[in-house]
């Protein structure tokens, strides 16, 4: 089920092909289609930040929401109270999710496993509040939307996709990237052996500073997209439900970082609304059980992979 | 001199109604840290859980089910309680063996389901359940204590009561404490840990119904109700460090008090984001067993 | 060229948990170019010494000094820019990296390519992780292990595992090496090539402290060799000694009275 990291790192022509068809989707499908992919993607990143936690981290986050909204009020009040466009508002949010996620890895920096995962669920629950309540910063209720272009000239509805795209493949590639840096490697030994970590010079609280930090900014990026990707920013796409479901798609998508599963989580965050719009009800409970049967999936499927070894084998 | 006036006259009904509530969170912490004590998983689970079956005495004694006489519709959603924490159990135990994160993310998914079907079956209406409980209010020097209060105190010492003397006098309990100490050693003497877990879940269960549907009464039955009650359980289990019992009691009526202080002398807008930093706070200063000792680690 | 001027000296480290003496004020003295060996039964506190050391552990009483400046109060990871690096007594290999980035990290404390170089292709980071590669292979190649530097850990036996974890150590160029057992899970062949290894390393720059039960490795390598017995030294001295001291023979082999 661990996927070599390594795998990930390695470029090769292969891995740009999926990049290329997507590329070329907007001029097969049809409009609506276009934009709930770009959707898509804005939502990949959020799977990836919080995948990102527990492969680098080792911790879980049911709070991430407090990130997503970061970066999206960032693009949100840019846009709508200065008419700045994404060259400003993403570094922003970028800046933004990376200190705030330093900011809370200090305070938590000795929680782990359980104690920290129910500290980040105070973290999402608190966010709908504290958007509702600076409706002067962030438009309350009513939202904002996003409308400054990000290239003057080219229709919206592309520029959306694209850049909901670049966003993901950039990020996915930076990640890559981050497993062969110095950073990365003493990281990955922070998290399984943290005092042989220590005993070679890597702290602790650095280590939780660091992936928090980065964690942090990948959420805010996540939030941009879905701001300009998705037109509107409104408090209803921040709840902790919504933090609950990033969760449900890096389970989903077993925690992996690789563009493809990333994508699939985020597919399982957005198509799963859309296609059960109807019942609304029943959200819940796919999530739910996707959750549990991916959960149980994993802890079964080492056993299921060693009888059919044996019987394919044995006698 | 009217300042003191007037704060006897808000503080003292204030701390008394943060009191009352504060049994309820207390009753909803207890569940939750017995099952961590025992097995290590915390139970998301639980405030939807508990909702659903909250629901499902509305739905049985209003008729929107059936028309149940309310006791038998009480007794009818503890044994649905019961089933469902056998049935979560059944499923997470193999997984409680193996990590403690994955199974307490597995029971996020049972919570998904849990509020999914309590949408599914009774909408996302907020409904307004009857409990027969005395309506009468007298005054105990200045303060008004109502039927609501007794009712709370009283269920609430009789059942943690209750609980406390199964944990210290009965073999079950004893089990409970030894797997709780040193599960390797208490299985090692033979102690079944499924069994005591299975206690654990089945009285949090109870607890947690006992809870919400005391809690009802002071709001209505809604699905985020139970979230937001979730939530408070959880601050008092924090508070009471999530290793003890009676450091649960004494969370949920600090949270009771707390929550009700700042509602009323702050504002009500803000109580989750409150609620962040009183479990910011406590889980640094009192963080009882979570930070490491310098001298502590296994090299 | 004073070879005490490199010395790790320890000064009656006592310490505690709770009411259990673990170490009861024990006075060391490490030379730079010797091997010195520590032995002792299970429990006599080894690792809880090493831990001292190398700041896992803050000792109730007395002090740790290296090279004449005190260690006192310093955490593990600035210990270790002071060139202390110690072994583990459970591999602690990272099972995510492979056998070369496992022994990459022995040397990242001396390199310092940024954030930027660590999330965009610069050449910065990539001379970065080549001068690290570099390194490791080295190291690899003098262990023997050169064809096991792309497998991850979980593909090795554990010998070999606790071989990597060694070349992870020796990478940076320690000035202070710290072995809890390395010989643990070896076999013969295996122990004796960790013998090669330890006295190659051994030079006039290097303090180079052995925990051991392998006794036919402690005799042979060790130039002094201190024998700890519930928290107390029971014998410090040449293999000699020790092998004739009656204290030693007693406690690893019993005596008459013992029933």
């Amino acid at each position: 089920m661990t996927q070599r990291l390594q795998d990930i790192a390695a470029s090769s022509i292969a891995s740009w092909i999926p990049v290329a068809i997507l590329a070329a989707l907007p001029f097969i499908v049809g409009g609506s289609w276009t934009f709930t992919l770009g959707l898509c993607f804005a939502n990949s990143i959020g799977v990836l930040a919080v995948s990102f936690l527990v492969r680098y981290g080792g911790e879980v986050s049911i709070g991430h929401t407090f990130f997503t909204a970061l970066g999206a009020y960032a693009v949100g009040v840019l846009d709508t109270r200065f008419g700045l466009s994404l060259w400003a508002s993403v570094p922003l949010a970028l800046v933004l999710g990376v200190s705030l996620g330093i900011a809370f890895a200090w305070p938590s920096r000795n929680l782990h496993g359980i104690y920290l995962a129910v500290t980040t669920l105070a973290l999402a629950l608190a966010v709908p509040e504290m958007i509702n309540n600076l409706d002067w910063i962030t438009g309350g209720y009513e939202g904002l939307y996003v409308s400054t272009p990000l290239v003057p000239g080219v229709e919206m509805g592309l520029q959306r996709y694209y850049l909901g795209l670049a966003m993901l493949v950039a990020v996915a590639a930076a990640v890559a990237r981050f497993r062969l840096s110095r950073q990365g490697m003493t990281l990955l030994l922070a998290k399984t052996h943290p005092a042989a970590a220590d005993a070679f010079g890597t702290r602790r609280v650095w280590a939780r500073i660091a992936v928090m930090g980065i964690s942090g900014g990948i959420g805010a990026l996540c939030g941009a997209t879905l701001a300009f990707s998705g037109s509107t920013v409104s408090p209803g796409g921040f709840t902790f439900w919504q933090a609950i479901f990033l969760l449900v798609g890096s389970v989903v998508s077993f925690y992996g970082l690789s563009l493809f599963r990333v994508l699939i989580g985020g597919a399982f965050v957005t198509l799963v609304p859309q296609l059960l719009s109807a019942s609304g009800a029943w959200i819940p409970v796919f999530y739910g059980l996707s959750l549990l049967g991916m959960i149980l999936l994993g802890h079964y499927l080492p056993r299921i992979q060693k009888t059919l070894a044996r019987r394919k084998g044995g006698a | 001199m009217t300042f003191w006036d007037t704060l006897l006259y808000d503080l003292f009904p204030l701390i008394w109604s943060g009191m009352i509530t504060g049994c309820l969170y207390a009753l909803g912490a207890l569940g939750l840290v017995m099952i961590f004590k025992c097995s290590k998983v915390v139970n998301f689970s639980h405030g939807n859980v508990a909702g659903l079956t909250a629901f499902l005495v509305y739905g049985l004694s209003s008729g929107v089910l059936l028309s149940l006489s309310w006791g038998m519709a009480v007794i009818v959603a503890l044994l649905c309680a019961v089933a469902i924490a056998f049935l979560i159990y059944a499923i997470i135990s193999p997984l409680v063996f193996e990590s403690d994160l994955t199974s307490t993310i597995a029971t996020l998914g049972f919570g998904l389901i849990a509020q999914g079907v309590t949408l599914l079956l009774f909408g996302a209406d907020i409904v307004a359940l009857d409990l027969p409980i005395p309506r009468f209010a007298f005054s105990v020097f200045g303060l008004l204590v109502t039927g609501y209060d007794l009712t709370v105190l009283a269920v609430a010492i009789v059942t943690i009561g209750a609980l406390f003397i199964v944990i210290d006098y009965t073999k079950l309990g004893i089990a409970f404490r030894a797997i709780s100490e040193n599960p390797f050693a208490a299985e090692v003497c033979g102690l079944n840990l499924r069994s005591v877990h299975l206690f654990a879940w089945v009285t949090a269960a109870i607890l947690g119904v006992i809870g919400a549907l005391l809690i009802v009464p002071t709001t209505f039955l809604s699905v985020t109700t139970v979230a937001t009650f979730m939530l408070q359980a959880f601050a008092a289990a924090v508070i009471g460090g999530f290793a003890s019992l009676p450091g649960s009691l004494v969370g949920g009526i600090l949270i009771g008090v707390l929550m009700n202080l700042f509602t009323f002398y702050v504002s009500p807008e803000f109580s989750s984001t409150f609620l962040l930093g009183i479990i910011l706070l406590a889980l640094n200063i009192f963080p009882n067993g979570v930070l490491q000792r310098v001298g502590g680690s296994r090299v | 060229m004073d070879q005490l001027t490199n010395t790790l000296r320890g000064d009656g480290i006592a310490l505690s948990f709770g009411g259990i003496k673990v170490l009861k004020g024990l006075d060391v003295e490490f030379r730079a170019g010797e091997i010195t060996g520590l032995i002792g039964p299970n429990g006599a506190g080894k690792t809880s010494l090493f831990n001292c050391l190398t700041g896992a552990y803050r000792p109730q009483h007395g002090s740790i000094t290296y090279a004449g400046t005190s260690l006192d109060g310093l955490p593990p990871a600035a210990r270790a820019s002071k060139g202390i690096v110690r072994s583990f007594q459970h591999v602690a290999l990272c099972p995510d990296l492979s056998v070369r980035e496992n022994v990459m990290i022995g040397v990242a404390r001396n390199y310092s390519a940024g954030w930027a170089s660590a999330f965009l292709p610069l050449s910065a980071g990539r001379k970065e992780r080549q001068d690290m590669a570099t390194a490791a292979d080295r190291v690899l190649a003098d262990l023997g292990l050169a064809d096991s530097a792309d497998l991850m850990p979980s593909e090795l036996p554990p010998g070999t595992q606790r071989l990597v974890e060694i070349a992870r150590a020796i990478v940076g160029k320690p000035s202070v090496l710290l072995l809890d057992e390395p010989a643990a899970g070896l076999n013969n062949s295996e122990t004796r090539d960790l013998m090669k290894v330890l006295r190659k390393l051994a030079s006039t720059d290097l303090v180079l402290v052995v925990v051991e039960h392998d006794m036919d490795l402690v005799m042979s390598i060790c130039d002094r060799i201190y024998v700890l017995n519930f928290g107390e030294f029971v014998a410090v001295g040449t293999p000699e000694e020790v092998r004739g001291n009656e204290d030693v023979v007693r406690i690893y082999l019993g005596s008459d009275d013992d029933e």
